[in-house]
């Protein structure tokens, strides 16, 4: 059979499967093992657990498990409480202080636990009632925190950006700082639309004024957030100073922000500690499950000449490179909507990244563009898990009004997505500065 | 989710399904002690590198040989809090009647899968361990004590997809996704 044929048939038989709810990772077992025993016979199933074990047998895979302890540790404490605290006891008196301050909490807490739904909970859970409280619309409340709740997967350290360095074999280290400019990007456009809303909303007033703290309670507040960034600096640091792997730095991570936990926020019941380890297991195993079975699912498209006739044959289409990467950029979109990034990620990138490439792209830069498409489905409907969130911690705001403040914030990171295009050095310049030009 | 289906709440669980719920939160406990270990081995192995200057041999293997076996250890438990995902929309749309119909027959297929996964794991496992397969690293360990958490893990899996696949056929309250929601002791668990 025609290998492209055949591509098509395996993309039909993948989203039949994998709409019947099915868990991703045995969906993706399921095609790959069909498709490898229909086309390459039987004995080829010998092959199925020899693959899915080597796909785990990895060291660079083990920053996985890490950097979810150590973004499960943080999101235990009440670290995203005093850090929102922290900002908004410093940044009164900026005009939308409080907007501000909430967007910043959600950009810093985003970067130490690296999960877009527990920054959502984290930042929200104070962040909500106190921005209602003040006045400012509902809709702007609970859709910038959606919003800012998704800056989780982009700036670093972040996991859905190691499983696409995993994925792709890119530099985890690179895909790291090329995830930071544009994540500021995304936090200026998002705080200035917020405070645009919250203008056009008519209250305009609340968003003007403050609440004055004295010095005191703006410094007796720093020693509670101050450990966590330390960590987090020091994590970094040692990744980028060429110390140790992320793998390394993320177990030494893990280890210190339990240490935190336990010392600076007290959380010496057991059952604190073992709820820190047995939501990370749960996260850990599923990421974990759905990259073997991914590996599977990708051998099974090479094996069957799938992906190299794709990538082939969209070469022969010699269309626009900017035409290309927009029919990209909607089907990335689309997958999102319904599936989560790590997901989509490993499905697509060892299709996608031969023809990115061929098309002169940079593939620090798609991976950012992906993050961003990937971060829209985090707060669209049918998954949206940010959503749900939000409507977890302040139920008395309908699902109708948090979609109606979250749809613009989509727009920003859409613009983000054109800026990013237009200007591809947001995205390589730090790392280029940081770590030498790209060899 | 309080989405429970218009079935009468089912008698208290048989001892046997007790049972394999049981061995699915012990494999959790299990998992998540190794992904610990494997945090304070690699940070051992820093500190051993850094900062006494010596060379580490056996930590980068064993710590990879941890992981693998948390993954697999752990299939079960994440099974049993409905923790992998997917893609729920269909499910969600489903009336009620439907949507326990389609769950089942996930569930069977799942099974069927695992069962594939495990008949072809404990060859892979049987070969190393009657062949004497070691790793091709200095420490050549014995290749089928990583193994065994290929067959052992997907076996353990099996056994919590019966455990849900018996739960669907004989009624028990649905969650949202159509799956069999064994009551607060689960959600509690979560």
């Amino acid at each position: 059979m025609d290998p492209l044929v055949l591509g098509a048939l395996v993309a039909l038989a993948t989203v039949i499967v994998l709409f019947s709810g099915i868990p991703v990772a045995v969906g993706l077992l399921i095609v790959a093992t069909f498709f490898l025993f229909t086309f390459d016979g039987p004995r080829s199933l010998q092959a199925l657990p020899e693959l899915f074990y080597g796909d785990l047998n990895s060291f660079a895979l083990l920053s996985i498990p890490m950097f979810i302890i150590m973004g499960s540790a943080i999101s235990s404490t009440r670290a995203g409480p005093d850090l929102y605290e922290a900002l908004e006891r410093w940044l009164t008196r900026v005009p939308g202080g409080l907007l501000v301050s909430n967007l910043g909490a959600c950009a810093l807490f985003a970067a130490m636990s690296g999960s877009s739904p527990a920054t959502c909970a984290a930042i929200g859970k104070m962040g909500i009632p106190e921005m209602r409280k003040r006045g400012y619309p509902d809709e702007v409340a609970a859709g910038s925190i959606a919003a800012g709740g998704t800056l989780g997967i982009l700036i670093p350290p972040s996991v859905t950006m190691i499983v696409y360095g995993i994925a792709t074999e890119t530099s985890i280290g690179r895909l790291f700082l090329a995830g930071v400019l544009p994540g500021l990007l995304l936090v200026t456009l998002f705080i200035i639309w917020a405070i645009f809303d919250t203008w056009r909303r008519g209250a305009a007033g609340v968003a003007l004024s403050g609440v004055s703290y004295s010095w005191a309670q703006k410094f007796e507040i720093l020693p509670r957030v101050i450990p966590f960034i330390v960590i987090i600096a020091g994590v970094l640091y040692a990744l980028y100073g060429g110390i140790a792997t992320p793998s390394e730095t993320a177990a030494v991570g893990a280890l210190l922000c339990i240490i935190v936990a336990i010392v600076v926020y007290r959380m010496v019941q057991p059952a604190a500690l073992w709820a820190v380890l047995r939501d990370s297991t749960r996260e850990s195993v599923m990421i974990l499950f759905i990259i073997a079975a991914a590996g599977v699912f990708s051998f099974m498209l090479s094996s069957l000449f799938v992906t190299q006739s794709v990538a082939a044959w969209i070469a022969d289409l010699d269309v626009n490179r900017w035409t290309l990467m927009a029919i990209i950029n909607v089907f990335l979109l689309v997958a999102g909507f319904f599936l989560p990034p790590v997901a989509v990620i490993l499905m697509s990138a060892p299709i996608l990244l031969p023809i990115i490439m061929a098309a002169g792209f940079d593939p620090y830069w798609f991976a950012v563009i992906v993050t961003i498409n990937m971060e829209i489905g985090l707060i669209t409907p049918p998954v949206g898990l940010n959503l749900y969130v939000i409507n977890g911690i302040a139920p008395d705001i309908s699902l109708k009004k948090i979609l109606v403040g979250s749809m613009p914030f989509v727009l920003c990171m859409v613009l983000a997505i054109v800026i990013l295009s237009a200007f591809p050095g947001i995205v390589t310049w730090l790392p280029d500065v940081l770590m030498g030009p790209e060899a | 989710m309080t989405n429970n289906s218009g079935t009468d709440r089912a008698a208290p669980l048989p001892a046997a399904l007790r049972f394999i719920l049981g061995i699915s939160s012990v494999c959790g406990v299990i998992a998540s002690f190794m992904m610990l270990a494997a945090v304070l081995i690699t940070c051992q192995m820093i500190f051993i590198r850094a900062v006494l200057n010596k060379s580490t041999i056996w930590q980068t293997e064993v710590v990879i040989y941890l992981m693998i076996a948390a993954t697999l250890i752990g299939l079960p438990y994440v099974q049993k809090l409905r923790g992998h995902v997917g893609v729920d929309l269909l499910p969600t749309l489903l009336p009620l009647r439907m949507r326990r119909g389609l769950a089942i027959a996930t569930l069977a297929v799942t099974a069927a899968m695992i069962a594939v996964m495990l008949y072809y794991g404990f060859d892979m496992w049987h070969f190393a361990y009657q062949r004497g397969w070691k790793s091709e690293t200095v420490m050549a360990y014995p290749l089928w004590i990583p193994y065994l958490a290929i067959p052992v893990g997907f076996a353990l899996l099996l056994l919590q997809l019966l455990a849900d696949l018996w739960l669907s056929l004989t009624g028990q309250p649905m969650d949202a996704k159509g799956l069999p929601d064994v009551g607060p002791e689960m959600s509690e668990d979560y």
